[in-house]
C-alpha cells in the first residue's frame, strides 16, 4: 500500500496480524492491567519480555518494537533511575557510592518496577496497532457500538497528524525566507512563535467549514446503523483468547485486592 | 435541559471536525514550542481552542483523546495524562461558558485557574504512576527538591505548579486571541464563541 | 426536481442578504451553470439547492426550497444526500479522512447509508469508472493529484446515486488539465440522465456544457435562458463576467461593419469559426 499512511501499523500476515482487532486490543489491555496490578515488581518485566517480545519476534516485529521502546522510554528511565536511585527518601540500603552521592537499593527497585509497567503496557499496545490496520480495529469497534462519530474522530487524528506536520514546515521554511530567526535569545525565539503559530491554526479552523460540509455530502450525520465494506472476520479461536485474556486480568486485581 | 442534551447539542459534524483538529494542534504546536525551545509547552492549545469555540464537554474529549492517541504512538508518557488534559478542556470550556473569557485579564486568571484544577489529577498520576518524573526537563526541578530534602509529593507539587502556571496562562491568552482574531463567518458557527466574542 | 420560490437568505453576521428572491425551477434532466462574479451568490445557491441553507448555515430565511416536491427545510440533510450531491471546490477537503485506499473512500457514503456490503462493490468499481479513477482504487486519497483528488470527490458522491447534482466551481483550484479532465467526466454525465446545476465564473465552461444559464449578481438571477442568448449578451461584463473571446471578437467585427447586424453572436468556437469564414468569404 501507498505510504501517506500516517499509521504505525506494518502490513504483514503473521498470526498476530490476522488475529481479530479487539483481540489484539484485549492483548494490551489485559497486560496494562496485569502489569500495574501484579503486587511483584518484576510482573510487568516478566510479561513483556515472556510474551510480548516472542510475539513480535514471531511476527517479525521483534526489532522495530525494540527499538520504539528504547527510543520512547530512555528519557523516562534515566530521570526514574536518577531520582529515585539516588534521591529517593526511601533509600537505606546502600548499593554504591560516589562522593556525595549515594544509589540506594529501595529507589533502584522501584525505579526499575515503574519502568517496567510502563514498558510492558507500551510494548503490548504497540504490538497491537503494529500489527492492526487501523480501519479495521474502527470497523471491529463500529460492529459493536462504537458511535461513528467518535470513530471518526479517532481515525481522522492519525491521517490528519502528518498533514498538519507538513503544512507547519510549509509555513516555518515561509516565514524563514521572509526573514524570521527560529535560534537566538528567548526573546527572538518566543517572537517566531506567532508568525508560525497564526497561519497554521487559522488555516486549519477555516477548512473545517468545508470538511464538515463535505462530511455531510455522505450521509455522515444519517442516524442508525452502517454497514462496512470490508467484513473483519472473527474467529472462535480469537473469541476464546479474549476470554482467557479477560479472565487473567481478571485474576491479578483479585489477587491483588482481596481483602 | 439535561447534562445528556448538553452533551449530545456539543457534538454536532462540524465540532466532530473541529475537534481533530484541536487534537493535531496540540501536537504540532508543542512540537514547534519545543523546537524554538521555549519554556512552554503550549500543547493545550488545540483543547482550549475547541473548548472555547464549541464548550466543555468537546474541549475534554479533544484533551482526553488527544493525549491517548499521541501517548498510544509516540510518547507512553503521555496517555495517563489524558486525564490532566480532559481536565484542562473541561474547565476552560465551563469557565468560557459562565462567561470568564471575554477580557484578555479574563483569560488570564482562566489559565490559572486551569492551573489550579489540573493540579491535584497532574500530581496524583505524576508521584504514583510515574514515581513522580517524566523524562522532561522539569525532572530536574524534581530532582533539585528532592535533594534539597523535599519528599516525594511535596517536590511534585511544586513541579506540577510551577511547570504549568506560565504555560496555561500562555496558551489561554494564546486561545482567546485567537477566537478574537478569526473572522465572525467563522467562529458564529461555533455555539461557544459568542460568549468569547460577545 | 428543485424550485426555490422567493428565496432570500442573510447569513448570521452578514451585512446584506447573500441571495435575494430567488426563484428558479429545474427540471429533471437539466444541466443548468450558474455564472456570476466573486460575491455574487454562486455558493450560497448552491447550499440552498442542496439544503445546507439553512440546515448547515444558520441565517434569516424566507421563502422555500422544493427538492421533489419537498420542502427542504423540513427534510434532515441524511434524507437530503440521498437525493442530490454536492461536490465542493477544494479537493483535499473532500476526503474524508479516515479511510485508507480510494475505493473504501467511495465505500464511505455507501456506508453511511447502511446500502449492503454485497451490492458495494459494483458501484464503486462503476463511480471508479466514471471518473476515469478505476488503476488508483488502491492508492491513498492523499497520495492523488488536486485533480485525482476531485475526480475521487465526484465519485464519493455519484456512488451514492442522487438525482441532482450540484458542483460548486470543481475546477477553480485545478490545473487546466485536472480541471479538464473533471469536466470531461461531469460531461459524461449528461448522458445518464442526471440533474446538474454547476456553478463556475468562466463563461468558456458554461457555454460547452450548459443547457441553460442563469446569471447571478448581488444574489438576484439577472439572466436565466438558453446559452447563446444569456453568453452572447453584452451586459454581462456590467456583471463582472468576462465575456467569452469569440463574442468580443465578433462584437469587434460588428462595430467594423464586417459581421452582420442581424447575425447571433457566436458563444462556441464552431460557431465563431463558421462566422467569421462567412466574413471573410464576403471580404473576399
Ligand atoms: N458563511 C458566511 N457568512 C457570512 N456571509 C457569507 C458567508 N458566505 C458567504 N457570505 C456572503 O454572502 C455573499 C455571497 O457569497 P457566496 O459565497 O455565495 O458568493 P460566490 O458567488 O460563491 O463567490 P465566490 O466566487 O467568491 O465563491 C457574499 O457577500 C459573502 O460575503
Ligand atoms: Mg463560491
Amino acid at each position: 500500500m501507498d505510504s501517506g499512511l500516517p499509521t504505525l501499523y506494518r502490513p504483514g500476515d503473521s498470526w498476530l496480524h490476522r488475529r481479530h482487532p479487539l483481540t489484539k486490543l484485549a492483548y494490551a489491555a489485559s497486560l496494562a492491567v496485569a502489569g500495574f496490578a501484579a503486587p511483584w515488581p518484576a510482573a510487568a518485566w516478566f510479561l513483556l519480555g515472556a510474551l510480548t517480545l516472542p510475539l513480535a519476534a514471531w511476527a517479525r516485529l521483534a526489532r522495530p518494537l525494540g527499538r520504539a521502546l528504547l527510543w520512547s522510554l530512555a528519557p523516562l528511565a534515566a530521570a526514574l533511575l536518577i531520582i529515585h536511585g539516588l534521591f529517593n527518601p526511601a533509600n537505606h540500603t546502600i548499593l554504591a557510592s560516589w562522593g556525595e552521592l549515594t544509589l540506594g537499593q529501595e529507589g533502584l527497585i522501584y525505579a526499575l518496577a515503574t519502568l517496567g509497567r510502563l514498558a510492558g503496557a507500551l510494548g503490548a499496545s504497540l504490538l497491537c496497532l503494529y500489527t492492526t490496520p487501523p480501519g479495521d480495529l474502527m470497523t471491529a469497534l463500529q460492529q459493536r457500538g462504537l458511535p461513528a462519530g467518535l470513530a471518526y474522530v479517532l481515525i481522522s487524528t492519525l491521517q490528519l497528524l502528518p498533514l498538519m506536520r507538513r503544512r507547519a514546515q510549509a509555513i516555518l521554511a515561509a516565514q524563514q525566507a521572509r526573514g524570521l530567526r527560529l535560534e537566538g535569545n528567548l526573546l527572538i525565539r518566543a517572537r517566531a512563535l506567532l508568525p508560525a503559530v497564526i497561519p497554521l491554526v487559522v488555516g486549519a479552523l477555516l477548512d473545517v467549514e468545508e470538511r464538515a460540509l463535505a462530511l455531510e455530502s455522505r450521509g455522515f450525520s444519517r442516524p442508525g446503523p452502517r454497514t462496512s465494506l470490508q467484513a473483519v472476520p472473527d474467529t472462535a479461536l480469537d473469541r476464546s483468547l479474549r476470554w482467557a485474556l479477560a479472565a487473567g486480568a481478571l485474576v491479578t486485581l483479585v489477587w491483588r485486592w482481596w481483602p | 435541559m439535561s447534562l445528556a442534551n448538553s452533551i449530545r447539542k456539543e457534538f454536532t459534524t462540524l465540532s466532530l471536525v473541529l475537534i481533530p483538529v484541536g487534537m493535531v494542534l496540540n501536537i504540532v504546536v508543542g512540537q514547534l514550542a519545543s523546537t524554538l525551545k521555549l519554556p512552554i509547552f503550549l500543547d493545550s492549545i488545540g483543547t482550549m481552542l475547541v473548548a472555547l469555540l464549541v464548550g466543555p464537554w468537546a474541549g475534554a474529549l479533544t484533551g482526553f483523546l488527544g493525549n491517548l492517541i499521541w501517548g498510544l504512538i509516540t510518547d507512553p508518557v503521555a496517555a495517563p495524562f489524558a486525564l490532566v488534559a480532559l481536565v484542562i478542556g473541561l474547565v476552560t470550556g465551563l469557565l468560557a461558558r459562565v462567561g470568564f473569557f471575554r477580557q484578555w485579564w479574563q483569560a488570564g486568571v482562566s489559565g490559572v485557574i486551569v492551573t489550579l484544577a489540573l493540579a491535584p489529577v497532574a500530581i496524583l498520576i505524576r508521584t504514583y504512576l510515574f514515581g513522580g518524573v517524566t523524562g522532561s526537563g522539569a525532572d530536574f526541578l524534581t530532582a533539585y527538591l528532592l535533594q534539597v530534602g523535599q519528599d516525594l509529593f511535596g517536590a511534585v507539587v511544586v513541579t506540577v505548579i510551577t511547570s504549568n502556571l506560565a504555560d496555561k496562562v500562555v496558551t489561554a491568552l494564546l486561545a482567546w486571541g485567537l477566537v478574537k482574531y478569526l473572522p465572525q463567518r467563522f467562529t458564529a458557527r461555533f455555539p461557544g464563541a459568542e460568549r468569547v466574542i460577545g | 426536481m428543485i424550485e426555490l420560490e422567493a428565496l432570500s437568505f442573510t447569513y448570521i453576521g452578514g451585512n446584506r442578504p447573500a441571495l435575494q428572491a430567488v426563484s428558479l425551477s429545474v427540471a429533471a434532466g437539466e444541466f443548468v451553470v450558474v455564472l456570476g462574479a466573486n460575491g455574487a451568490g454562486k455558493t450560497s445557491l448552491c447550499h440552498a439547492l442542496t439544503g445546507y441553507i439553512p440546515h448547515f448555515y444558520r441565517g434569516q430565511l424566507t421563502g422555500q426550497a422544493r427538492l421533489d416536491g419537498r420542502n427542504t427545510q423540513s427534510l434532515s440533510l441524511a434524507e437530503i444526500v440521498e437525493v442530490a450531491g454536492q461536490v465542493f471546490q477544494n479537493p483535499a477537503n473532500q476526503i474524508s479522512g479516515v479511510r485508507l485506499t480510494v475505493s473504501e473512500e467511495v465505500a464511505f457514503g455507501l456506508e453511511n447509508l447502511a446500502v449492503p456490503a454485497a451490492a458495494m462493490p459494483a458501484r464503486i468499481k462503476a463511480a471508479l469508472a466514471l471518473t476515469g479513477l478505476s488503476a488508483l482504487a488502491d492508492r491513498s486519497p492523499y497520495a492523488l493529484s488536486g485533480g485525482e483528488q476531485q475526480r475521487l470527490a465526484l465519485a464519493s458522491v455519484l456512488v451514492m446515486q442522487p438525482r441532482l447534482l450540484v458542483l460548486d466551481e470543481p475546477t477553480s483550484m485545478l490545473d487546466p488539465q485536472g480541471a479538464r479532465d473533471i469536466l470531461l467526466a461531469v460531461a459524461a454525465l449528461r448522458q445518464t440522465g442526471l440533474t446538474v446545476v454547476l456553478a463556475e465564473h468562466r463563461l468558456e465552461l458554461a457555454a460547452a456544457l450548459a443547457s441553460r444559464v442563469i446569471v447571478l449578481a448581488d444574489g438576484r438571477i439577472v439572466r436565466d435562458g438558453a446559452p447563446q442568448e444569456v453568453l452572447a449578451d453584452p451586459a454581462l461584463e456590467d456583471y463582472g463576467l468576462i465575456p467569452l473571446r469569440y463574442t468580443q471578437a465578433a462584437r469587434l467585427a460588428q462595430a467594423r461593419g464586417l459581421w452582420p447586424a442581424q447575425a447571433p453572436m457566436p458563444v462556441t468556437l464552431e460557431s465563431a469559426a463558421a462566422g467569421f469564414r462567412r466574413v471573410l468569404r464576403g471580404a473576399a
